[in-house]
């Protein structure tokens, strides 16, 4: 059986009332990918963002193998949030090279291995251009350059495919299956399905902050009864998905009074939109 | 600080100033800017000037004169200040101010001013009508009222001579002996250094501050609208690591704007005033030791207090409607300063926030250094700095600093 390397024990993470995860518990083993799916407001970029040390759990505890809080290793986790995060008057390299010697690897070594995945991510002749005008593709394929310049373990991908054409989509899940080929470990949280069921080698489906299922896909199905892992997904998130909450900004008294004070209390009407052009 | 947490604070320092000044923008703002401005106010606007009072010295004014009889030299001296006059009889009025019948013809420029002229026996009496929100009618007064002056000051003479008495020995029985800078006992260099207590520590407030306020939003809610924080969160450093460095970038951006601008202000000083106005002060190193410090201390502070109040924002909007009016926290402190008489000062107001550095500046530019006012405004600058750090790092320490608006 394959070792486990990160372990996610009664986890739950509270933002003020709101329960966003409660008590989940997950492993996850070396050499495989992972899906997280389910739909917005699910859980899915909270628990990623557990799981890379950002949040804290306010129960439970996210540990490596060696027993350590994930948040005492993160340079063990490469990590591509959903908005890339790429600073637009730095250029791709220095993107990369800025991540990288964070983590504490040396520029020669992150540059190596920048130089492998960017052939294979054909970014290779773009690494010198600063990322302001890159497409959202190149964006996409930067970031994952950057989160696998200090060689992690364990890849953290947010959507990475979110907005991308066909062409850069198809990549980025190829280079995401040669990782698991030589023996990487990615967690990959997305909404799409089909996906999740050509890319992953287990899915965790996520809904209302709890874990619904949790296998790889022909158990999903044989769990459910169903033929379609879409058919599967309905049948174990029945119940409405609630709204998301978590990421609210908090608004004082005075703001929220002031705020609705220059609001109107009723839609305006037909007749009164045409009268206002 | 271990070798590892002073790497990642000279890389996350680094990269913040190189990002911020590849904007040509940023250059122009921390650097163009501060370096001209003084010397573009204090060089330019003077010479502006020139050219304004140039134009108008050469302008032809038309007056009118009111009088029962004009005297000769007088009437001479206004032909040669560039006015042409006609004469008339003096209007039915009170008192000469009185504008009359002749309000009409001044307020719609049909001439530049009226001057009312009598003699009363060995007195005269005078009035000058005019429009104050006219140049031309405003410069026609101000050539009367000299042409008057000196035409008064011949008068005079003139009657004292009459009087066999002599001129120099009744107008001016009282005289200064010798070089009026040589009554003064304090030295060239603490003269300096008061002239220059009075706007380097007004300067060095209000430009720490205002110079901070774009960088200080940039790296903080300008990386959360941009979500580029979210990125550097997953990195192996700490909150305060990440904390110093962008308070490191931020004192550095903002040091290098706060030199330059008093670089071109002593510049600009230097090039209008003799040498004797404004000179090197005479500071003892114990003065320019407590300067750096009190300086260090300021920009601790008020970078730290920028950062924290930019991080709790959401959007560099929110920030920048938070951090511009919070300039009048240091800019009213800063003004109040400059008036507080600094000898025989109380101990309390070294204790002041904002107040206590400025006033040690003012004292240490005077090569004053007082034990006691050192103590109370170090250990309470060290307090509020600390106080300001810590506010940072609790900013910099919530979770939901992750979510960005994008």
């Amino acid at each position: 059986m394959a070792k486990s390397l990160l372990s996610i024990r009664g986890v739950s993470k509270n933002f003020a009332e709101v329960e966003a995860l409660q008590e989940i518990s997950l492993e996850i083993y070396s050499g495989e990918i992972v899906g997280l799916v389910g739909s917005n407001g699910a859980g899915k970029t909270t628990l990623l963002r557990l799981m890379a040390g950002v949040y804290k759990p306010s129960s439970g505890t996210v540990v490596l193998s060696n027993g350590e809080p994930v948040m005492n290793m993160r340079h063990e986790l490469g990590v591509v949030p959903e908005s890339t995060g790429l600073y637009s008057r730095l250029t791709a390299w220095e993107n990369i090279r800025y991540h990288s010697r964070m983590h504490g690897v040396k520029d020669s070594i992150a540059w190596a291995r920048t130089e492998k995945f960017a052939e294979h991510l054909d970014m290779k002749d773009s690494l010198g251009r600063h990322t302001k005008g890159f497409s959202r593709g190149m964006k996409q394929k930067t970031a994952l350059l950057r989160a696998l310049a200090h060689g992690p373990n364990i890849l953290l991908l947010d959507e990475p495919t979110a907005g991308l054409d066909i062409t850069s989509a198809r990549t980025v899940r190829a280079l995401v299956r040669q990782l698991r080929d030589e023996g990487g470990t990615v967690i990959y949280s997305t909404h799409q399905l089909a996906e999740a069921q050509q890319v992953c080698d287990r899915i965790v489906i996520i809904h209302n902050g709890e874990i619904r299922a949790d296998g790889p896909p022909q158990h999903l199905l044989d769990e459910t009864g169903t033929e379609s892992l879409e058919d599967a997904y309905v049948s174990l998130t029945l119940d409405q998905a609630r709204t998301r909450k978590e990421d609210n900004a908090k608004e004082s008294a005075f703001t929220g009074w002031w705020r609705r004070l220059f609001t109107p209390k009723t839609p305006p009407t037909t007749q009164e939109v045409i009268e206002s052009e | 600080m271990s070798d590892g947490s002073f790497r990642r604070v000279r890389s996350i320092a680094k990269k913040e100033v190189v990002e911020f000044t590849r904007d040509w923008r940023t250059i122009i703002a921390i650097i163009v800017i501060p370096l001209l401005m003084f010397p573009l106010l204090f060089i330019l606007f003077p010479v502006l000037l020139e050219s304004e009072a140039a134009e108008l010295d050469a302008l032809e004014l038309s007056i009118v004169i009111q009088t029962d009889g004009l005297p000769e030299n007088l009437a001479e001296n206004i032909s040669m200040s560039g006015m042409n006059y006609t004469i008339e009889s003096l209007p039915a009025t009170t008192f000469l101010s009185e504008p009359g019948q002749d309000l009409e013809r001044v307020r719609n420029s049909s001439t530049d001013a009226v001057l009312r002229f009598e003699s009363d026996e060995e007195i005269w009496g005078y009035a000058i009508l005019h429009l104050s929100t006219s140049e031309r009618s405003n410069e026609a007064r101000n050539r009367i009222l000299n042409v008057l002056s000196v035409w008064e000051n011949s008068e005079i003479k003139e009657r004292i001579e009459q009087g066999g008495l002599d001129v120099n020995e009744t107008l001016d029985p009282l005289r200064w002996d010798g070089d009026i800078a040589a009554g003064d006992v304090a030295t060239t260099g603490e003269q300096s250094g008061m002239i220059l207590s009075l706007f380097i520590p007004l300067v060095l407030a209000i430009w720490t501050y205002s110079s901070a306020i774009q960088p200080s939003i940039d790296m903080t809610a300008g990386e959360r609208e941009r979500g580029t924080l979210e990125a550097l969160l997953c990195l192996p450093c700490t909150r305060m690591e990440l904390l110093f460095g962008k308070w490191l970038a931020v004192a550095t951006i903002t040091g290098v704007g706060v030199l330059l601008q008093i670089f071109g202000l002593l510049f600009a000083i230097g090039y209008l005033a003799t040498s004797s106005f404004i000179g090197v002060p005479q500071l003892s190193i114990a003065s320019v030791l407590l300067i750096v410090l009190a300086i260090m201390l300021f920009a601790i502070m008020v970078v730290a207090f920028e950062l924290a109040l930019a991080m709790r924002s959401h959007s560099v909007k929110e920030a920048g409607s938070i951090l511009a009016p919070a300039l009048m926290l240091i800019l009213f402190p800063a003004l109040f300063t400059q008036v507080i008489n600094l000898d025989g000062i109380e101990g309390f107001w070294f204790a002041i926030p904002v107040v206590n550095i400025l006033l040690a500046l003012r004292e240490l530019l005077m090569n004053r250094v007082i034990t006691e006012h050192v103590i109370i405004w170090a250990v309470s600058s060290v307090v509020y700095a600390t106080l300001a750090a810590y506010y940072a790092s609790r900013q910099f320490s919530r979770e939901d600093i992750v979510t960005s608006l994008s």
